[in-house]
């Protein structure tokens, strides 16, 4: 290599990465990442849209060394990038939204424990390799085989932190409950992945209320911002129940379900209030897969328009916060499966 | 380039096509023309406004009106297909 070309400064300058540097992507380190899967590294995974490129188990593989990924982390990245191409999951649509959702993964079973994915106190912010790199190796995909770039294909207005990266796993530890997988109807020996076209997480303290139902009201309003597409479409929706709010309710004697029961059925506003502003059009409230009436004042319209939109998970450190997520207009549902390692 | 310094192209593999565009008739008279509603609201009323005034002023002979399944989704290749075989030019709207 020639003395005078700084790899981080060539890779730089391409439309390569997602303006951090990369880890350059050399045959030695391609073949070392390829090691960790059994599979053919021409075999296509799927055609990334909008541009159609293939993903081969190869070019994967070239993203998770570029991301920054061990090797053990490459079945994660397969596993989600599959689900991701999905009909249902609409990436073609996400791509080039002007809204800022990425596709948020959560990883479930004991896959996700033994190569370190973090669902602790600060597992949706920096320090977490696995964490940041998966994420990262997806969006670098989405960029460079997909050509969701902005002022390219992608249309987005401002984008989300969360295209740096966007995966995690539970907080188990410190959950009173069974995982998002389990109540999906995984076995918890299952490793699995669900992923949901989020934006970025609405942080909700409440250090106040000492039982469900106050505790629930407020987390419930911050799912029906008037401004949500949740509020105006059907979409899904993460909460990321802290540890902390979570035990609150189990010692109530609340079961996961009952909490997610409660949210759906609590978490909205009437026809009245939501024609004050944001998003509402009586057209989209006649879309609506729930029979609604947008003349009607003190109709009251949920956020999560069925059950399966609503991802409810426990994560994050102790402490009086969840993390909310709100959706996307574009006809997404989230996905799950289980992945082979 | 990259290949030449050791290292890898992540972008290297893709075919580039180039499609040429369609030939823009300089006349619309007699012609046939499809309105491709996205979906998004009001893109219908664009359209039945544009397809009237090409109707009323330009000599279109008929309108083809065919409507996505949603916003963020291409349109089926079959919808673009009878399109294609029915009409002269074809205008898609974006409402909102």
């Amino acid at each position: 290599m020639p003395q005078d070309i700084d790899p981080f400064e060539f890779f730089l300058d391409k439309p390569w990465s997602d303006g951090l540097p990369v880890v350059t992507p050399t045959e030695a380190r391609v073949e070392w990442m390829l090691e960790a899967v059994r599979l053919a590294p021409e075999a296509v995974v799927g055609l990334i849209p909008p541009l159609l490129e293939p993903a081969t188990v190869r070019t994967i593989a070239i993203h998770a060394v570029m991301a920054g990924c061990k090797p053990s982390y490459l079945p994660v990245v397969l596993g989600g990038l599959r689900l991701m191409l999905r009909e249902e999951f609409n990436l073609n649509g996400v791509q080039g939204t002007m809204h800022g959702v990425a596709p948020l993964m959560i990883v479930s079973g004991p896959y996700a424990q033994q190569i370190g994915l973090h669902g602790g106190n600060g597992c949706f912010g920096p320090g977490f390799r696995a964490n940041a790199t998966i994420g990262r190796a997806i969006r670098l995909l989405l960029l460079n085989l997909g050509g969701g770039i902005p002022g390219v294909a992608s249309a987005t207005i401002f984008a989300t932190p969360m295209r740096y990266t966007a995966c995690l796993t539970e907080n188990l530890a410190d959950s009173p409950w069974e995982s998002l997988a389990v109540s999906q109807g995984y076995a918890a020996t299952d490793n699995v992945i669900t992923c949901a076209m989020v934006e970025s997480p609405r942080l909700c303290f409440d250090d106040v209320s000492q039982e469900p139902t106050r505790l629930l009201t407020g987390l419930a309003s911050s799912m029906t911002d008037l401004c949500s597409w949740n509020m105006h479409t059907r979409s899904d929706m993460v909460v990321a129940l802290g540890p902390q709010h979570a035990t609150l309710c189990a010692q109530a004697g609340l079961s996961r379900a009952e909490v997610q029961r409660r949210l759906c059925q609590m978490a909205g506003r009437t026809v009245g209030d939501l024609k004050r502003g944001g998003n509402w059009r009586r057209e989209r409230a006649l879309a609506f897969p729930i029979p609604v009436d947008p003349d009607d004042d003190t109709c009251f319209i949920p956020a999560i328009k069925h059950p399966d939109d609503l991802q409810l998970i426990v994560a994050g450190g102790w402490g009086p916060c969840t993390a909310i997520c709100h959706g996307w207009s574009g006809g997404s549902h989230a996905v799950h499966g289980t992945y082979e390692v | 380039m990259a290949e030449t310094l050791g290292f890898i192209d992540p972008t290297a593999g893709g075919d580039v096509a180039r499609i040429p565009l369609a030939r823009r008739p300089m006349d619309l008279a007699g012609a046939t023309v499809g309105l491709l509603d996205n979906t998004k609201e009001q893109g219908d009323v664009i359209l039945h406004t544009l397809g009237s005034v090409l109707q009323e002023r330009y000599g279109v002979a008929r309108v083809v009106l065919q409507r996505k399944e949603h916003y963020s989704k291409p349109a089926a290749p079959a919808l673009i297909e009878a399109m294609a075989q029915e009409v002269t030019v074809a205008i898609a709207a974006v409402g909102g």
